[in-house]
């Protein structure tokens, strides 16, 4: 008997299959409920992942990837599909009135309902069991009663509990728990109660008037055959046209469905002279400001770098140059932002007492741009300074030695020693903070939401905006419309031109070659 | 200066000339050096003062406020419009739970990618690369719209959460520390951890008695960056977070400042005060883990 061996799973390993059954259970319902919805491209992301998870865990084998399953999961999620997501969106309509699919448009629609001219109709009689809530009891057209609560089947009069006696109408004079409301008193409230839907949908009733209730009906029926939407009410026929239900007398219901657009959006800020135009110059825009930041606040680094290295006082110094970078990012553009203000700053006086005049640092697009690229580097350079006293300190001392030997001076050795050497070892840095500049959106946005505006742009569009703001106003600045599916598309452009800047970092950087 | 090129001079006289044009250079030094310490400090001199300045608002704004107190801070504290006590909460639990799981995950993933060989090592950790050198800020419409999708079957994994928030920073912080956790490990001795996996440890024992111990510097340097990085960010928060109870400190300052910059201008600058001294409390003491992350890990700026 003893030499029978089980396989015993052990206690660690049930306690993972329990977590993990959990897990995919809840997954399996997101996942469903999703594709139920319509909504294909997450649904089939979460899919993938859950069964790149499933592989993993049920091995009972240790593989190195289960420690790394977590967060291998985390960055599909959030960093690839993402990006895919974009792509996919660029080429639809998603934005304001077409935010769902179509399932749960249709759904949307076929579950509005509206109440009808004519058909069945009941007398009514209100009752009150505190502010705001009521009941009605109904007489239908046969004189049978019902009681009706909101959000509750209706029921009928046999079903209730302490209805009193009936009056002369056939409404009970007393009702358990409800005050019942004389006609007096009834009147007006009559707004307030025909907002109400009394009973529970599909037998929703509502106030028609004084008089009348009714139930409401469905409003929409969906025809799959023909491929639309039927107003019952009106009889109109609601077919889709690129998401949006259109009447053939070309009225638009308000909400549409996520459709496909092809790149139409494309052809929109490519093709059209009024988007085109207005693009290219934010284009020019954002790639100055991003060489302009990089190019100056290495330029200050390096100056300061250079200049006090030797300084007797070195320390005290340094200490105090580095004091911007602790300070988080929104904070030093608020300051910046208040200081420049003309009414609550400091500087315009200063500069009025010293030059007679300030600049407009909000209005004048020219003065805004230098106000950013100011507050830019002010936010840059102390990073740039410690890195590259980093880099010139790690210079060995021998090649200047060689050079001093060879009749080399001051400058000489800055020109063919320190800078070459520090340009090396810099240039991997300069890309990425060049790349990350370019995609600055904080000092654009915060110090002056990408303002002041361009006059006449098809959509709002500022002088200071660069291709990211751009996306950021279209996607969720725009009061009254929104447009997901430009903002995607415009991304997808940062995209290509990210990528092209990745490419040559990715030639320079020394982590990369380590890493693979 | 150019004197001295021009007219060829004697040893003695060179020798005369090298001091005062020495003296000169220092003067010029120091000049240049108090001028950008000027340009360095003054904003946080000024936000500083501007907070005890107890005037409303500040017309044509004096720099030394007259008669310095708190009372701005008292009012901040108090503020029933704006919940600053709130926010201020909020983002320290965010960036703390931020920082706790980007520790956790990248460690284990790292000591993963070091010493562990298998299929697709190579390619994962090329992917890991390429997919974080992309700035997270340009899949905001597509996380703001997937989050919106999310939502609606669970509600806290939606917009205007801190969940998924915090999912988004882990992420994000992620990918590169994997890199720099990876490169470190692979400096401590193989040995090290192989000799306790002969001894019969699993490997969980070995990563968790052997080298993480060991690991503790890169451990501090993602943790500072990872802290600092996702108590700071504003843009995530302001797509993601709608109601007044739920929005970081840096997204309320912003909103603060946007509604009601006239008005209650003192208090958004004594807001922006206290919201700063998390990050300088860190900073200072741990000034050195922050420039070795930052110099290592330079490709997200």
């Amino acid at each position: 008997m003893n030499k029978v061996s089980l396989v015993i799973p052990s206690r660690v390993y049930v306690l993972h299959l329990a977590v993990f059954g959990v897990f995919l259970a809840g997954a399996l319902w997101l996942i469903t409920s999703l594709f139920a919805a319509g909504l294909v491209p997450l649904g089939s992301a979460l899919s993938g992942i859950v069964v790149f998870l499933a592989l993993i865990f049920l091995r009972r084998k240790f593989t190195p990837l289960r420690w790394l399953a977590i967060s291998i999961a985390l960055a599909l999620l959030f960093t690839l599909y993402p990006l895919l997501y974009t792509l996919f969106l660029s080429v639809t309509n998603m934005g304001s009135g077409h935010l769902m699919a179509k399932q749960q448009a249709l759904a949307r629609y076929e579950s509005e309902l509206y109440l009808p001219a004519e058909g069945e109709t009941y007398r009514w009689a209100a009752y009150q069991a505190g502010e705001g809530v009521y009941a009605l009891w109904l007489i239908g057209e046969d004189g049978t009663g019902r009681l009706a609560v909101p959000g509750a089947a209706l029921r009928t009069a046999e079903a209730v509990e302490g209805a009193g006696a009936l009056d002369a109408d056939g409404f009970p004079e007393s009702l358990a728990g409800y005050e019942r409301l004389p006609l007096n008193r009834t009147v007006p409230l009559l707004s307030q109660l025909s907002a109400i839907d009394f009973g529970e949908a599909p037998d929703a009733i509502r106030i028609r008037s004084l008089r009348e209730a009714a139930a409401l009906q469905p409003r929409y029926r969906y025809d799959a055959a023909q491929d639309a939407l039927i107003d019952l009410e009106t009889g109109a026929v609601y077919r889709p046209i690129e998401g949006t239900f259109t009447s053939e007398m070309g009225d638009e219901l308000p909400v549409g469905y996520i459709d496909f657009v092809g790149l139409r959006h494309f052809q929109n800020f490519l093709g059209s002279e009024g988007f085109r135009e207005p693009l290219i110059s934010m284009l020019l825009w954002n790639i100055s400001f991003a060489f302009c930041s990089v190019l100056f606040s290495f330029g200050v680094g390096l100056v300061v770098t250079l200049l006090f290295e030797d300084l007797p006082g070195k320390r005290v110094i340094r200490a105090l140059l580095i004091i911007p970078w602790p300070i988080p990012v929104l904070i030093s553009i608020l300051i910046w932002r208040s200081m420049l203000n003309p009414d609550l700053g400091f500087v315009a006086p200063v500069l009025e007492a010293i030059f007679g005049a300030s600049p407009e640092w909000f209005s004048n697009p020219l003065w805004t741009r230098v106000a950013v690229i100011l507050v830019n580097i002010w936010l840059s350079y102390p990073y740039f300074y410690v890195i590259t006293a980093g880099a010139i300190r790690s210079i060995p001392g021998e090649i200047y030695d060689a050079a001093v030997v060879d009749g080399a001076g001051g400058w000489n050795k800055l020109y063919h020693i320190t800078l070459p050497l520090l340009l090396r070892v810099m240039m991997p840095l300069l890309i990425a903070s060049f790349t990350f500049n370019f995609n600055n959106f904080n000092v654009i946005y915060i110090f002056n939401f990408g303002n002041p505006p361009m006059p006449n742009t098809i959509v709002p569009m500022g002088y200071t905006d660069i291709l990211i703001s751009f996306v950021y106003r279209l996607a969720f600045i725009s009061s009254n419309i929104t447009n997901y599916g430009l903002a995607a598309a415009i991304t997808v452009l940062l995209f290509l031109l990210v990528s092209v800047l990745v490419i040559v970092q990715l030639r320079f950087t020394r982590l990369f070659k380590e890493a693979v | 200066m150019s004197q001295t090129r021009e007219f060829p001079v004697s040893g003695v006289r060179r020798a005369q000339s090298r001091l005062p044009r020495k003296v000169l250079g220092m003067f010029i030094r120091y000049l240049i050096a108090v001028i950008l310490i000027l340009f360095a400090v003054i904003p946080a001199l000024w936000i500083i003062s501007a907070s005890l300045n107890p005037a409303k608002s500040l017309i044509g704004g004096t720099f030394f406020p007259q008669n310095p107190g708190f009372i701005n801070y008292e009012q901040l504290l108090s503020n029933p419009f704006f919940p600053y006590v709130i926010w201020l909460g909020n983002s320290l639990k965010i960036a703390i739970i931020t920082t706790a799981l980007t520790v956790f995950l990248t460690s284990l993933s790292g000591y993963t990618l070091s010493r562990f060989r298998f299929t697709g090592r190579r390619t994962l950790m090329m992917a890991i690369l390429v997919l974080n050198v992309f700035p997270s800020i340009l899949g905001m419409v597509a996380i703001f719209s997937m989050l919106q999708q999310l939502g609606a079957f669970i509600d806290w994994l939606g917009l205007d959460g801190h969940a998924a928030l915090i999912l988004i920073y882990v992420t994000g912080s992620s990918g590169i520390n994997v890199l720099l956790v990876k490169a470190y490990i692979d400096t401590i001795p193989l040995e090290l951890d192989e000799s306790a996996l002969v001894d019969g440890a699993t490997p969980w024992q070995t990563f968790r008695h052997i080298v993480l111990p060991v690991m503790t510097p890169i451990v501090i340097t993602i943790g500072v960056l990872t802290f600092i990085a996702s108590y700071g960010d504003f843009v995530i928060a302001r797509v993601l977070l709608k109601s007044s109870e739920n929005l970081t400190v840096m997204v309320g300052l912003q909103l603060f400042q946007t509604d009601r910059f006239d008005q209650d201008f003192g208090m958004i600058t004594a807001g922006a005060v206290i919201a700063a001294i998390p990050i300088i409390l860190i900073y200072i003491p741990l000034q050195k883990y922050v420039i070795d992350g930052l110099t290592a890990g330079s490709v997200k700026g």
